[in-house]
């Protein structure tokens, strides 16, 4: 069971080996593959592997063995002298590096030992599809979960299908692909299984798709192959995949459509649709779809230039009920807004009134002030100036203590003076 | 499901034998279209003078597009382009369709008179009357088209047409009068189409494909394993009754801990909607017949039960279909038509289930793969299931319907206060064998179905309450945070949570509930009520006036919504349609289930940089929080 991909079933618990995301915040997720090496000197920690990441210092040893979904709390970890460390080794003489790795090796013997830091937290989540997507090295542009989920959807990808991806990319779509069609792993080469067969014309991106699902244990659920499918299409040793639904993700998928027929298409209709004819002339066509099923198609595009040239090969050679849609997405944060002129001064508040009741108080307040100043100016026969610096002062000295009604009143009174001139 | 021309939907069921109309287009027999391919086009033939029926044609794509390659020439007339390549494809069957084009003229590029402002009013230039319409249409030959090709000839004001103005006319016509339809599997995208464009979409909350697609992703639904139990068997075909009895699901839950079955727990408030397309994903919406099948949805709808509908006011079926045994054994021949391999991959073929021996203490539920669905009434409101072929209220009555196994239901109230549940709380009905042989038959089989009920009950409600789920989902007209009070310890860590809501406003006041301030208001002052409990009883918190939910939960709250636009892509007139449906906009609120380490968590930032500790004061200045850095 443990060869269960951790993108279908991760388990109770973290595992060594296992894929995991560490959850930083939102739009900062980490993958993490977890090694259980908390024994020996990884790359000069002495805990074994480590990440780090802003929120402190996480070894992999305290990730290992926690129910999916904890918080981890930080661990002190010597990140400063490590590098130093092995900077002095090489300077200094080998002799101390036996010794060094000793002492190293019996303070990590109990990964139990480490202590906790209080600079921060992660989550430590299972992988899905979606968190993947968000956090996936980027090789070429990227397929979100909006647009993927809908056209999982619409192709009909079931549990056990079989599924042809032409251009892998970075491997999001396989991946969500994979969990659609997921109906539990082929036990023998005659159990039929849901499948996604993934082909990719670049030579690095095949590589590193191929070395991801191994690392994902998706083998047997997925089958990368490195080919040029405008030339070459899509059968895997003249076998047929036998695909019901189809997902081109290449810059002119109109040349891979020949391929993706019934019958192997007439040089006329080739030539109608303004392309080639195919390299296999010969009478033994296999086509890659399955014979007896609705074969439900797919190509993303984002120009309209390439959609109008599939959509005119596609009626050419035979495919119906065509239809073409555009994918938009929000997302949508949900902040608390504090408007009111009462409120605390802090960040994100607003101090404006929150309703009139309250504006109109404000203003009576106001105009009650100022009918008081104009009444202690006429009465009291005191010196400008001195009022002046009088209400400059009061103006300061509130300032300090009740920050956000003073600001109000000095605009007031500074204006005062200016008023009673006219 | 019939796709008309006007664009109309119904849904119905084809049973062999019998005929479907389709009102004004006509009539034809079942007989012809039964074990075709779904999405072909199919055109009336006109009656042949010794036959009481029509027979049908099967259009070929290139005949359908034939307009468009044709307007494409006109206005690219390149050679290759010329000459499209109709005789390709089913040259047998097609009809000469050079009337069309004589009409039309846009094949030779002839269309004239380009004038935009002349107003033109397509019901004052049609000479032809409404009585000879309709006569043309009662003995109209070739479906429909010569009609239209006459319509078209009369209208007085073609020649001032505009090419585009005149390719919708024509459409126009043709959609009114041109006998076409085709037939398409009643899958879950179409089931949604129908009730959003010709049913009730309220009923389904307004739910768009995009949404049904989306909620499904984030809430990783997906084919949950095979039954612990039954994947230890080594046999393939093993008697679910031994797999099942409850005694050995716990022994071999303990032998596989490496493995969590996949189990949803599944709010739904659109009759059974959700839960029909997040059982498509999870591999269990079609009987084992059409598993066999590879579960596409070649053959199984012929079966869909007796349900007949009619849309925008077209006329019911004429079928309410009650054969359903012998649509039944229309797909078993379909079955043997075909070769499968992998017959006998599940292991509840509805032989062995027939054949079970009566034994009390089975339990009828998988233990991986299921979905768990609380409703609000006394009974759940799945109606929708039955287009699948499975009946909710009895559904022991379609025994060989995976959602048999894989579906359970209980209300809020066993959920919550179990022991205020008749059936829960009463003792386990029980008799010595001896006692039961001697009852008579009636009296035998109450108490074995009492007993049975009594098991399943407590089966149920004791699974459910154990929690551990890999997932939530709702789509429901109740508040938000009521279900995630209750649903969220039942979940399992890192299970992800989808929430779909038709308006905004309930989601936002719960992602509310788990905002920043709020969670670090959490972490650095609990309520005191909770102070000194444990981690469960904190999980449980019922919630006050600070904190409606206990906030600390819950991971990555956040609001999302997705819209399609369809476009037009022609020749020369590509544009977005603008034909699209209003109604509720939804949301979805997604978020993981997050186990907070217990105690107090401390977050000051990395203090051995400097320009972190910098960012870190600005921010405990702001917020006086601890946990600031981590949750913005």
């Amino acid at each position: 069971m443990s060869t269960v991909s951790p993108f279908l079933d991760p388990g109770p618990l973290t595992t060594p080996g296992a894929l995991a995301l560490v959850h930083l915040s939102r739009d900062n997720v980490v993958p993490v593959y977890l090694k259980n090496d908390s024994g020996n000197t990884v790359d000069g920690y002495t805990e074994g592997s480590v990440i780090n990441t802003r929120f402190g210092s996480f070894p992999h040893s305290t990730l290992i063995g926690q129910p999916w979904g904890s918080q981890i709390r930080a661990s002190i970890v010597d990140t400063g002298s490590r590098g130093r460390k092995r900077k002095l080794g090489n300077v200094v003489d080998t002799d101390t590096t036996g010794n060094d790795t000793e002492a190293v090796a019996s303070s990590t013997s109990n990964p139990r030992d480490v202590r906790t830091a209080p600079t921060g937290f992660v989550h430590i989540l299972p992988p899905t599809p979606e968190i993947w997507t968000s956090s996936l090295p980027h090789r070429t542009q990227v397929v979100y979960t909006p647009d993927y989920s809908y056209i999982l959807h619409r192709i009909r990808a079931r549990p056990g299908t079989q599924l042809i991806e032409a251009g892998s990319g970075s491997g999001s779509f396989t991946h969500a692909a994979t969990r659609a069609v997921y109906n539990g792993y082929p036990k023998s080469s005659e159990d039929k299984k849901g499948k996604v067969w993934s082909f990719e014309f670049n030579h690095d991106r095949f590589l590193k798709m191929r070395e991801e699902v191994q690392d994902h244990h998706l083998n047997g659920l997925v089958q990368v192959t490195h080919r040029d499918v405008y030339n070459d299409g899509f059968l895997l040793d003249n076998q047929s995949p036998g695909a019901e639904c189809i997902f081109l993700d290449v810059p002119a998928p109109w040349q891979a459509l020949p391929h993706l027929s019934r019958r192997i298409p007439t040089p006329s209709q080739l030539a109608s649709c303004g392309l080639e004819p195919l390299n296999d002339t010969s009478d033994n066509w296999v086509s890659p779809l399955r014979a007896d099923q609705t074969v439900h198609i797919c190509t993303f595009s984002p120009c309209i230039e390439q959609v109008t040239k599939t959509v005119e090969v596609m009626r050419r050679l035979g495919w119906m009920e065509i239809e073409m849609v555009e994918v938009a997405q929000r997302r949508i944060n949900v902040l608390r807004e504090k408007v009111g002129l009462n409120m605390p001064l802090e960040r994100g508040a607003n101090q404006s009134p929150r309703n009139v009741m309250e504006a109109v108080t404000r203003l009576k307040q106001i105009d009650s002030r100022f009918k008081e100043n104009h009444k202690s100016r006429l009465d009291t026969d005191v010196n400008m100036e001195t009022l002046m610096l009088k209400t400059a002062t009061r103006n300061r000295m509130a300032l300090l203590t009740m920050r956000q009604r003073i600001l109000i009143q000095a605009i007031h009174l500074h204006q005062s003076p200016g008023w009673l001139d006219d | 499901m019939h796709s008309l021309p006007s664009g109309n939907l119904r849904v119905l069921q084809v049973t062999p034998n019998t005929t479907i109309s389709l009102g004004k287009y006509g009539s034809f027999p079942t007989n012809l279209i039964i074990e075709r391919p779904y999405h072909l086009t199919y055109e009336l033939l006109d009656k042949r003078p010794n036959e009481t029926f029509n027979r049908l044609r099967v259009v070929p794509p290139a005949e359908l597009y034939a307009d468009i390659f044709s307007s494409d020439t006109t206005t690219t007339p390149t050679p290759e382009d010329a000459t499209p390549a109709p005789d390709a494809e089913g040259a047998d069957n097609a009809l000469p369709t050079d009337i069309e084009y004589s009409l039309v003229d846009s094949d030779s590029g002839a269309v004239v008179a380009i004038t935009d402002r002349a107003e033109i009013a397509a019901s004052a230039r049609q000479t032809l009357t409404l009585k000879e319409i309709e006569a043309l249409k009662k003995d109209g030959i070739d479906a429909g088209r010569e009609l239209i090709a006459k319509l078209m000839l009369s209208h007085t004001a073609i020649d001032q047409k505009t090419e585009y103005s005149l390719a919708k006319y024509k459409l126009l016509k043709t959609r009114k009068y041109i006998r076409r339809f085709s037939i398409l599997p009643l899958d879950i995208p179409l089931l949604n189409h129908w009730t959003l464009e010709d049913k009730d979409p309220s009923k389904i909350l307004d739910m768009r494909e995009e949404m049904v697609a989306l909620v499904g992703c984030w809430a990783n639904v997906h084919f949950g394993g095979e039954d612990p139990c039954e994947a230890a068997q080594p046999a393939v075909k093993i008697k679910p009754e031994e797999a099942e009895a409850m005694e050995i699901g716990e022994e071999a839950a303990e032998t596989v801990d490496t493995s969590v079955p996949g189990r949803w727990l599944v709010i739904d408030d659109t009759g059974g909607f959700l839960v029909a397309a997040m059982a498509d994903r999870m591999g269990i919406l079609y009987p084992p017949e059409a598993d066999h099948t590879n579960t596409e949805d070649q053959q199984q709808h012929e079966a869909k039960p007796n349900h007949a509908d009619s849309s925008s006011g077209n006329q019911p079926s004429s079928k309410e279909g009650e054969g359903a045994a012998e649509s039944r054994t229309e797909k078993s021949e379909d079955i043997e038509r075909k070769p499968e391999p992998e017959q006998g991959t599940k292991p509840s073929s509805p032989q062995t289930t027939r054949k079970r021996p009566r034994r009390e203490d089975t339990i009828p539920y998988a233990h991986a793969n299921t979905i768990t669905h609380i409703h609000a009434n006394a009974q759940p409101n799945l109606s929708f299931l039955r287009y699948y072929g499975f009946d909710v209220i009895n559904p022991f009555h379609t025994p060989s319907h995976p959602l048999a196994k894989h579906l359970m239901a209980l209300s809020w109230l066993q959920l919550l206060e179990p022991e205020l549940d008749p059936t829960y709380s009463s003792a386990v009905p029980n008799a010595m064998p001896e006692e039961i042989y001697s009852w008579k038959t009636n009296r035998r089989s109450t108490f074995h179905r009492k007993r049975k009920r009594w098991l399943r009950t407590r089966h149920i409600i004791d699974t459910t309450r154990e929690g551990g789920f890999t997932g939530l989902v709702v789509a429901s007209t109740m508040d938000p945070i009521s279900i995630m009070r209750a649903c969220v310890p039942l979940l399992a860590g890192g299970a992800p949570i989808a929430i779909y809501s038709p308006t905004i406003e309930p989601l936002t006041e719960l992602a509310d509930c788990y905002s920043l301030p709020r969670r670090a208001a959490w972490a650095s002052n609990l309520p005191e009520e909770l102070l000194g409990k444990s981690a469960s009883e904190q999980e449980n918190f019922p919630g006050n006036e600070d904190f409606p939910v206990n906030p600390s939960l819950i991971l990555g709250a956040s609001i999302q919504t997705s819209r399609i636009r369809k476009w037009q892509v022609l020749p020369g007139r590509t544009h977005p349609l603008m034909t699209g449906r209003g109604g509720a906009e939804g949301y979805i609120f997604t978020a993981w289930r997050v186990r907070p380490a217990e105690g107090k968590v401390e977050a000051r930032g990395n203090i051995r940089s400097r320009k972190a500790r910098k960012v870190d004061v600005v921010e405990s200045e702001g917020q006086g929080q601890s946990e600031i850095p981590n949750t913005k």
